[in-house]
């Protein structure tokens, strides 16, 4: 029953998002959650925001176009909260060598980072790390395991 | 006869430790075995028994120090230990010094080398070892050392200081015996920790104990600090270990980016950070703090590593596409592509005389440890698999190559040279082992 609310709540601000642009959809999506509980809209926005995983290709780490309309969501409700913090965190496939691909995952969390910044959220809002190969999602020695290893997830550290 | 004989040892062992002193020194400065040359010599060598009298074989310590100066020569590479039983009439002497040693049954066993140890004190009660190393066929000694105040708890240390200065007399370089090397082992999925041990496995010990990973560890070139990289769930740093205050301290940069710290010869630290927006070579001073950019790119820049001069640096960058391997001369600033050959070359590593570069190529077989020469451009494939062969580290004595393989399974260090050859096991107790590298404690006053 309650992932049902939030599967609702998600949908409203989704909705929300879609309609309008800058200012009015800020607006918007508050009045539409403030109708709600506040504390199920702000938990529907951490899953949200936490939810939506980056993947990139192999030896690469610029944002896909697939994701931008993913990352517009997630920066519009950070911020609508300003109080989320999240912490960017760079990923990358086991065939590489461990300096090179920490390397690699700072450059895939900057990416995001970057781009966030740049669809208005503020700095103070995000930090960024990369755990290079050290931190698989799925163990595995296929191209299947290797590119859902290669991401950005997005971890909330403060709400 | 017996009483000649006992002269002739006093007045031999006198003017022997009036040459030695207090220290080892060979008798001949001639290299007999070029290590570094394209043909590599092999050489070989016949251990007699150590001795504490005339024909009277040690047992206790002497053996002791016999099996450990056996163990130590059986890691180098140019070395061919000839078996005992393959000596006829025997290992055991009735002298250990020219004169009275019968080196015919050590020709016939085929052994160039021959080395004899007697150690009075070597049934038990410690004290003073002479060593001493012939040619068989010409009788002439190639090394003779005095090693006082051998007790049970230092023929460890004793066996690396003979092996050691045999090694330098045979080759002009005996710092195998003297390095130790920083690795890292997993303690856990998180937790990974550096540990320090001998290239024959001796004093393996845990030298950090912190929650998180560590990775690329680096020897300051005076052997008091290692430096590491260090990350947990939301940082980066720098780890500093002290060994004259067994301390670690953690230094975080603003990026939030360490990776592959190494020390400098001006005891200078050089480490990737991403200070400025990507991930750049930066130096930092003797506080740690950032001084300057050694190099940067706007792709990646990571991995520096030096020579003993400190005026070239190779370091891995993808400036060109995918990760390959350069060179920076700091004499001249300019910069150069190494590595031509495949799509994925990282972690160089320089040869402190500055004249060859090994690294990682990712092949279709798996990462393999390449060495080209920096003047020729010739390469060398220097290990062969199976699995994962990377982390290459080359010794002080620019011969020596330590890396990192899971050719058993779990990733274990192993030995090889500059020329290949058959990879031989550190070892290091239970738990993965990575990063290899090679520094030297200043021994003891």
């Amino acid at each position: 029953m309650k992932s049902l609310k939030t599967l609702g709540l998600v949908m409203v601000m989704a909705l929300a998002l879609g309609l309008g642009a800058g200012c009015s959809k800020k607006t918007e999506m508050q009045t539409s959650t403030s109708t709600e509980d506040p504390a199920a809209a702000l938990n529907a926005a951490v899953q949200t925001i936490t939810d939506g995983i980056v993947y990139f290709d192999y030896d690469k780490y610029d944002v896909k176009s697939e994701y931008t309309g993913m990352l517009q969501q997630k920066a519009e409700l950070m911020k609508a909260y300003p109080d989320i913090r999240v912490r960017i965190e760079g990923n990358c496939d086991e065939r590489g060598t461990q300096e090179y691909n920490l390397a690699l995952g700072e450059r895939r969390a900057r990416a995001v980072y970057d781009y966030m910044v740049m669809l208005g959220v503020n700095p103070d809002q995000l930090e960024m790390i990369s755990y290079g190969k050290e931190r698989p999602a799925v163990s595995g020695d296929s191209e299947e395991a290797w590119a859902l290893n290669r991401r950005d997830n997005f971890n909330v550290i403060a709400r | 006869m017996r009483c000649r004989l006992n002269w002739l040892n006093w007045l031999s062992a006198a003017v022997l430790m009036l040459c030695c002193a207090f220290a080892a020194v060979p008798v001949r400065a001639v290299t007999l075995v070029d290590i570094y040359g394209p043909g590599q010599n092999m050489v070989n060598m016949a251990l007699a028994s150590p001795l504490t009298g005339p024909g009277k074989a040690a047992t206790g310590l002497g053996r002791e120090l016999g099996a450990a100066m056996e163990g130590n020569l059986g890691f180098l590479p140019f070395m061919r230990l000839t078996p005992p039983a393959a000596v006829l009439g025997g290992t055991v002497l009735d002298a250990w010094q020219g004169a009275g040693v019968d080196f015919k049954r050590f020709q016939i066993a085929g052994a160039d080398l021959l080395l004899t140890a007697y150690w009075p004190g070597g049934d038990g009660r410690g004290g003073e070892v002479e060593i001493r190393l012939f040619e068989t066929f010409s009788g002439k000694p190639v090394f003779s050392g005095v090693y006082k105040g051998v007790t049970g708890t230092s023929v460890p240390a004793t066996a690396d200081r003979i092996c050691a200065d045999i090694m330098e007399s045979l080759t002009g370089s005996g710092d195998f015996f003297r390095s130790t090397l920083a690795f890292v082992k997993t303690a856990g999925s998180k937790k990974r920790d550096v540990w320090l041990v001998s290239p024959t496995g001796k004093g393996l010990h845990q030298i950090t104990n912190i929650s998180g990973t560590a990775l690329s560890p680096s020897w300051s070139p005076d052997g008091r600090y290692v430096v590491f990289s260090h990350m947990d769930d939301s940082s980066h740093a720098l780890g500093v270990w002290d060994r004259s205050r067994n301390r670690v301290q953690r230094i975080r940069f603003p990026g939030n980016t360490v990776i592959g710290p190494v020390f400098m010869p001006d005891n200078k630290v050089a480490v990737a950070l991403s200070t400025n927006g990507y991930p750049n070579i930066f130096l930092l001073d003797h506080k740690f703090q950032r001084e300057r950019v050694l190099e940067q790119s706007p792709g990646i820049d990571v991995s520096p590593s030096f020579d003993a001069t400190g005026t070239k640096m190779a370091f891995t960058s993808s400036r060109m596409g995918g990760p390959q391997i350069f060179i920076k001369d700091f004499s001249t600033g300019q910069v150069r592509r190494v590595s031509m050959n495949g799509g994925y070359n990282t972690e160089p590593a320089l040869s402190p005389d500055g004249t060859l570069v090994a690294f990682t190529r990712l092949t279709p077989q798996g990462h393999r440890i390449f060495v080209q020469d920096l003047v020729t451009g010739i390469e060398r494939q220097v290990s062969f698999g199976p699995g994962r062969d990377e982390q290459p580290s080359f010794a002080p004595d620019s011969y020596f190559i330590a890396f990192a393989s899971n050719r058993s399974g779990q990733h274990r260090i192993y030995l090889t040279t500059r020329h290949g050859g058959e990879p031989r096991m550190v070892p290091t107790g239970g738990g993965a082992a990575t990063f290899p590298r090679w520094g030297k404690i200043p021994e003891e006053k």
